[in-house]
């Protein structure tokens, strides 16, 4: 196991028996898999390399695996309603879910229930952290995409709701999708929505890109790690290639008999609804309505294999797999806190003070961002928002 | 004595004799011819010289005419060069600098006519030179006016005010560059420095007004017609830095910052190589379009960029030097002033100076709000302003309608003239308005308290005129609703803000609004209505007044139809907005118009344009309930082709996502769309026509819609090309759409039944239907489907219906040519999956039915069948059947002529089914 290897995650709506199949990306050899419950769209993650979340699809509740023990259910994480989608930082130190209309933010350290952010107007269809942690980005059926900056919500007095970064109202339906690139606050995001576009965006500025009009809704869109090529999943099983970077030369393939071909992977027969590239842009993986996963050839568009399962497909990702996952020994390095249902800080304010201390660094210097009405949206200035907060708790107790 | 006779030969005498006429001269010149004058207007000009007008004096003699010492001469001169110059614009582009330098120095000139040429002059310049072209000879203009204007005369001094007209009609933005020395002039123009000691020891110059006993017109006037141009150029200033960011009622969304760079593609363009994308070709680096840098400043010459009002500093002495002056002209021209009983009745020339005055302020608060980022100039000028505004302007605020009707009546006994100068320059409801806009910016939440006398005032009124506002003009209505919504920032709570929606509603709901005010309206509610839904997650407060105006616009939508398809698109923008954020009263309200607004006959989805009907498809996405009866109307509108295909099959995608059928199987559906009623839009949407329409089908007959054959029940109605194409289009979608519902057998059931239901029976069906039906089965059909006999039989009539049509096409028919490919493909599928089908197709071209007309047909379509690769093995089964069929033919024909399609028939079928019992070697080796 000295190599990373490359691991496909994939789970399905139809039972219990196995929620999450695992299987070698390249060999295509089936791992021993996590079982219980099964996990609802977009709402299945790896936190911190050593856990894997799955929100129970329907119901109220989040599954909680140890990476290395896969047959038992560690514990679940009571939520206090269906959760619709979920995230967890790529550092492991906090949680999203989309619970109905709001976003919830936990620390995974502590337990503790940080934020509820009610922005959107109806339910959340998507979430997504930039690869450093530092904003994430959250879509729903009202057809808004907000970006938020995870330490501005984070600093917001438990008073005033804090304020999205960027507010991108673009899309007229709602959107199915989120893909975050590259580089952090400078990376730029797809977005997915049923109004037939795709849309890339800068996450700094806030600037649409681009914006791609299809003949079907997207439901599915994702990013090559390094971003030549944006893959979006249509509504009819097709799955789009659109090239970022067109080389001004067509050095090869010059007999093609139909263009079209070209750009286009055909083989699934009804939505699909996840998509996700391997680290070396090479393998394209693909789960779809139609209760198949394939795994496709990026270079020649062919499939290169089909896993068929009991139910729709709802998630299919691919990650470097953590050591833990084939370690039988291997145990997470702090066990996981009880998750808390409360808002930290308004329900056990009395007890927080005994235990802990909450340092706002640079508190003072905040600025009461003016009401006007001619504050665009497009032009919030980032540098204002980004302080840096650190909660410690004191070292001994006198 | 040859010689000797030849030398007399040569000179022989002539003799003369008296009485005889002289012999003519060998080399006489006949003088008989007459002379005739040709007049040359003018002189062949292509020598070099330069072109001239009609004193023949060209460019270079009348620029130098300029320095002639008289008047007249100059004049002249400068009538000319317009003469020239419009004779011949080119030499404009060549003598630019020259003209202009001359010009300009005549600005100052001491004679009136000169003076009033050279503007004639400037203006018919202007019209013709571009700004860019102009730019570089601009410092040189701009100081010979500011010289104009400051001269010492007054003649001068009032034509400067010509030139400054001419130059901020064409060139505002040149102009604007150089606003410190103008702005400089402009307050000479009508004041004078106080050098009194008492002025000095504040070591600040304090200005006052000048009155010239000299000048042609009054003092006030005068005032008057300098105001007027500095408000002009103000204005221009305003103008000028218009990439600010969105002001007043404009939509954040609208700011161009984020527009200007994305790339709008479609996937079409893509595939087909039409259209690349290069996001990252310049390294993510785009160069901004709206760079200021410049190498070398134009004004540098006078070293003035940081003079002029773009810093804040400069913007506040200017705003400390003027408005003392603005002020005080105020009360010269104020009504207490004048007639102190009338209070406020204004004479046309002071009420036209107060509102110069009142504007000047306004578009100075507007520069101010641009460099106030932190509010300290608010305060500020609060502080130094607010006594002497509520003083002098508040104290007769409402300068009433009354007085000015009255004032009006006494004018037109005056004489016309004057009336229409008056009555038609003074708008005084602008005039409140303005004064309200400048006195509210002057308040704010924190001062509420102090100020609530003056604000209640410019409440009330502000109320009182909208609600009787029918007659207001979009000026007007757009000054009002600023206020309206400065007011409504201040105050925020509920008691203050809902008089005011209300009254804003009161307006709105007028019937025959000018379709600006309107827009102005829509705008002011919906930026109401987007502040009030980011609160209301925290206080659920809304207003009642916003609510009744959000639930009336589907139904306002609904009756609006063709009338105005601008105002129907900014009414569907807020009906999505507030759909998408699910508003309770407006969906409901939607849902109980969607009935009118997607009617397939008269709806508004089918009289607006495309890209209006996109939006209102994509509307359907969020309506609460689809009941059977809207489904029924939007199949009707998806069959119609009032919509395009693409649009058709956007709507049936979006149905799908509505059905129970695109969720997860878990996941708690709110069931609004019945399953029942999603087969049925679908398969109403598959027949492509109505019950109605397929009955009035039936009566139909004869050659040119109608194709008809012996052998089958079934006659086909050619469609048009257009409504086939569109069909079929829709077709494709519906399929896609039946083929993703889980449970397939099911699913073919369902058609089936609606199939036997509706279709089987009927003579007449038209071809496309034929076709969409097939093509549906196709797409459907797997191994656990049973297809009932019924059915299998109308399957196998349409087929051959439609297999005949196909073969008796005309070739030329370039209409119904384009059909044959997918006809054929969705036939022959059909035929290839359903082995009984062909059978059946096969016993029905047996025996004795077979008439003589068709045997060409007959045989023609056996011979294809047959060399179908698809279908071979399935013929192969079938092949004492088709060996029978071919007997029948042989039987049947007349006369003993061996004709070319029988041998053809013969040949195939000794090639493919024949030699089959020896192996498929041979069958091979043909193709």
């Amino acid at each position: 196991m000295a190599a990373p290897m490359e691991v496909a995650l994939v789970s399905d709506a139809a039972g219990p028996l196995c929620n999450c199949a695992v299987w070698e990306l390249h060999s295509g050899s089936a791992l021993p898999g996590y079982r219980g419950g099964n996990s609802g769209p977009r709402a299945l993650a790896l936190l911190g390399g050593e856990h894997l979340l799955g929100a129970q699809l329907g119901k109220s509740y989040i599954n909680v695996w140890e990476l290395q023990r896969k047959d038992q259910l560690q514990q679940k994480i009571v939520c206090p309603g269906p959760v619709t989608c979920l995230a967890a930082s790529p550092n492991g130190l906090y949680v999203l879910a989309g619970i109905a209309e709001s976003i919830y933010l936990w620390e995974v350290s502590n337990g503790n229930l940080l934020a509820i952010l009610n922005r959107h107007y109806q339910d959340l269809t998507c979430l997504c952290f930039t690869d450093d942690s530092s904003h994430f980005l959250s879509g729903a059926k009202d057809c808004l995409a907000l970006v938020w900056n995870l330490y501005s919500v984070l600093q917001a007095e438990p008073s005033q709701i804090p304020d999205p970064r960027h507010v991108w109202s673009r899309h007229s339906l709602p959107i199915t999708d989120l893909c975050c690139g590259f580089g952090g606050p400078l990376a730029r995001a797809a977005t997915a929505s049923l109004d037939q576009t795709a849309k890339l965006w800068e996450v700094s500025s806030g600037e649409l890109l681009l914006s791609v009009l299809f003949d079907v809704g997207i439901m599915s869109v994702t990013l090559d790690l390094s971003e030549y090529h944006m893959f979006c999943g249509g509504m009819d099983g097709s799955i789009f290639q659109v090239d970022l970077c067109a080389w001004p030369v067509q050095r090869d393939r010059s007999f093609q008999t139909e263009r079209e071909n070209g750009k286009v992977f055909k083989g699934h027969r009804n939505q699909v609804t996840c998509l996700s590239v391997s680290t070396d842009g090479s393998l394209l993986l693909s789960g779809s309505h139609d209760e198949t996963v394939r795994l496709w050839d990026i270079q020649s568009k062919q499939c290169l294999k089909t896993m068929n399962h009991k139910g729709p497909v709802t998630n299919a990702f691919i990650v470097l797999a953590p050591a833990n996952m084939f370690n039988p020994d291997g145990k997470p390095s702090v066990p996981l806190p009880k998750f808390s249902k409360h808002l930290h800080g308004t329900e056990s304010s009395d007890e927080q003070g005994s235990n802990g201390v909450t340092l706002r660094l640079g508190l003072h210097q905040q600025v009461v961002a003016p009401s006007g009405p001619c504050r665009s949206a497009g032009r919030a200035t980032w540098r204002r928002r980004r302080r840096c907060t650190h909660r410690c708790t004191p070292r001994g107790k006198r | 004595m040859t010689k000797k006779r030849k030398r007399q030969e040569d000179f022989q005498k002539v003799k003369l004799k008296v009485g005889k006429k002289k012999p003519k001269l060998e080399n006489a010149t006949d003088t008989t011819f007459k002379t005739k004058t040709i007049q040359i207007p003018e002189q062949l000009k292509e020598d070099g010289m330069l072109p001239t007008q009609n004193r023949k004096l060209n460019i270079k003699d009348l620029l130098s005419q300029m320095h002639h010492y008289s008047a007249g001469v100059k004049q002249n001169a400068l009538l000319g060069l317009k003469e020239l110059l419009s004779q011949y614009p080119f030499i404009v582009d060549a003598h630019l600098s020259s003209i202009v330098s001359e010009v300009a120095a005549v600005f100052t000139d001491k004679d009136s006519g000169v003076r009033g040429a050279a503007v004639q002059l400037l203006q018919f310049l202007a019209s013709k030179v571009r700004a860019e072209q102009i730019a570089p000879f601009f410092p040189l203009v701009s100081a010979h006016l500011s010289s104009a204007m400051t001269h010492i005369s007054e003649g001068i001094q009032e034509d400067s005010l010509k030139v400054l007209d001419v130059l901020l009609e064409q060139y505002p933005a040149l102009l604007t560059d150089r606003s410190s020395i103008l702005l400089k002039n402009f307050v000479e123009l009508i004041s004078h420095q106080q050098l009194s000691k008492r002025m000095k020891s504040r070591e600040k110059l304090s200005w006052m007004l000048s009155v010239n006993p000299n000048r042609r017109v009054t003092s006030q006037q005068w005032r008057l017609n300098v105001l007027t141009r500095l408000k002009k150029f103000l204005q221009a200033v305003v103008d000028g830095s218009s990439d600010l960011e969105a002001e007043g009622l404009q939509d954040p969304k609208e700011s161009p910052n984020s527009v200007r760079n994305a790339v709008c593609v479609t996937w079409k363009a893509l595939a087909n190589d039409q259209q690349h994308v290069q996001l990252y070709g310049d390294g993510g680096l785009r160069p901004k379009i709206n760079s200021s840098f410049r190498l070398r400043s134009l004004t540098s010459v006078t070293d003035s960029t940081e003079k002029g009002l773009s810093s804040a500093e400069n913007l506040k002495s200017f705003i400390e030097i003027i408005i003392p002056l603005l002020i005080e002209c105020w009360i010269e021209a104020s009504p207490a002033q004048s007639a102190p009983i009338l209070g406020n009745l204004l004479e046309a020339e002071s009420q036209q100076l107060m509102q110069q005055v009142l504007s000047i302020i306004h578009l100075l608060w507007k520069l101010t709000k641009r460099h106030d980022e932190t509010c300290k100039m608010e305060l500020w000028l609060r502080m130094n302003y607010l006594v002497d505004f509520k003083h002098h302007f508040m104290r007769h605020f409402p300068y009433s309608l009354q007085e000015t009707v009255k004032h009006k009546k006494k004018d037109s006994c005056k004489g016309n003239k004057y009336c229409m100068s008056s009555s038609n320059n003074v708008d005084h409801l602008l005039l409140n308005l303005t004064l309200c806009d400048i006195m509210v910016s002057l308040a704010s939440a924190s001062t509420l308290q102090t100020d609530s006398g003056w604000l209640d005032m410019i409440r009330k009124f502000v109320t009182d005129t909208l609600q009787d506002g029918s007659r207001l003009n979009s000026k007007q209505v757009n000054r009002l609703l600023d206020v309206t919504w400065r007011l409504m920032q201040i105050q925020q709570n509920k008691v203050a803000t809902e008089p005011l929606i209300k009254a804003v509603f009161t307006l709105y709901q007028q019937r025959n609004l000018a379709f600006p005010v309107r827009t102005l309206l829509l705008k002011f509610f919906s930026k109401v209505y987007q502040k009030e839904d980011l609160r209301t997650q925290r206080i659920r407060s809304r207003s009642k007044v916003l609510s009744r105006w959000l639930a009336g616009l589907p139904q306002q939508l609904a009756l609006l139809g063709t009338k105005n398809p601008e105002l129907s698109n900014q009414l569907i923008d807020i009906i999505h907005s507030a759909a998408s954020r699910s508003n309770k009263e407006l969906l409901q309200n939607l849902q109980a118009t969607a009935d009118r607004i997607y009617d397939p006959l008269d709806g508004t989805l089918v009289l607006l344009p495309a890209e209006t009907q996109r939006r209102l498809v994509q509307l359907v996405y969020f309506l609460p309930g689809l009941p059977a009866g809207l489904l029924a109307c939007l199949s009707r509108c998806c069959i119609m082709g009032r919509m395009s295909a693409e649009l058709a099959a956007t709507l049936i995608g979006i149905l799908h996502m509505r059905s129970s059928f695109a969720g997860w199987k878990c996941q708690v559906q709110d069931n609004s769309v019945n399953d029942v009623d999603y087969f049925s839009f679908l398969f109403s949407t598959l027949i492509g026509f109505s019950r109605e329409e397929l009955m009035s089908l039936q009566g139909i007959r004869g050659k040119p819609h109608i194709s008809q054959t012996q052998l089958s029940p079934v006659c086909l109605y050619l469609t048009d090309l257009d409504q086939f194409l569109h069909h079929w289009a829709v077709t494709e979608m519906i399929c896609h759409s039946l083929s993703t519902i889980p449970s397939q057998s099911q699913c073919f059931d369902i058609l089936q039944t609606g199939i036997c239901k509706y279709l089987v029976g009927l003579v007449v069906i038209p071809d496309s239907t034929a076709g969409s039906v097939l093509c549906a089965i196709n797409k459907l059909l797997d191994q656990a489907c049973i297809v009932n006999e019924n059915l299998h039989k109308f399957l196998a009539s349409c087929c051959y219906s439609l297999l005949y049509f196909l073969l008796t096409l005309d070739k030329e028919d370039a209409e119904h040519v384009q059909k044959r490919e997918l006809l054929w493909g969705s036939c022959v599928s059909a035929l290839a999956l359903l082995p009984r089908l062909l059978r059946l197709l096969l016993q029905g071209l047996r025996g004795s039915r077979l008439c003589r007309d068709e045997l060409p047909v007959v045989a023609q379509l056996l011979r294809l069948l047959m060399q179908h690769a698809p279908l071979r093995s399935h013929m192969v089964t079938n092949e004492l059947l088709v060996q029978q069929i071919i007997k029948d033919i042989m039987t049947l024909k007349s006369g003993d002529v061996q004709e070319q399609w029988l041998t053809d028939l013969h040949y195939c079928f000794n090639i493919y089914l024949a030699s089959h019992s020896q192996g498929p070697g041979p069958v091979n080796t043909v193709y």
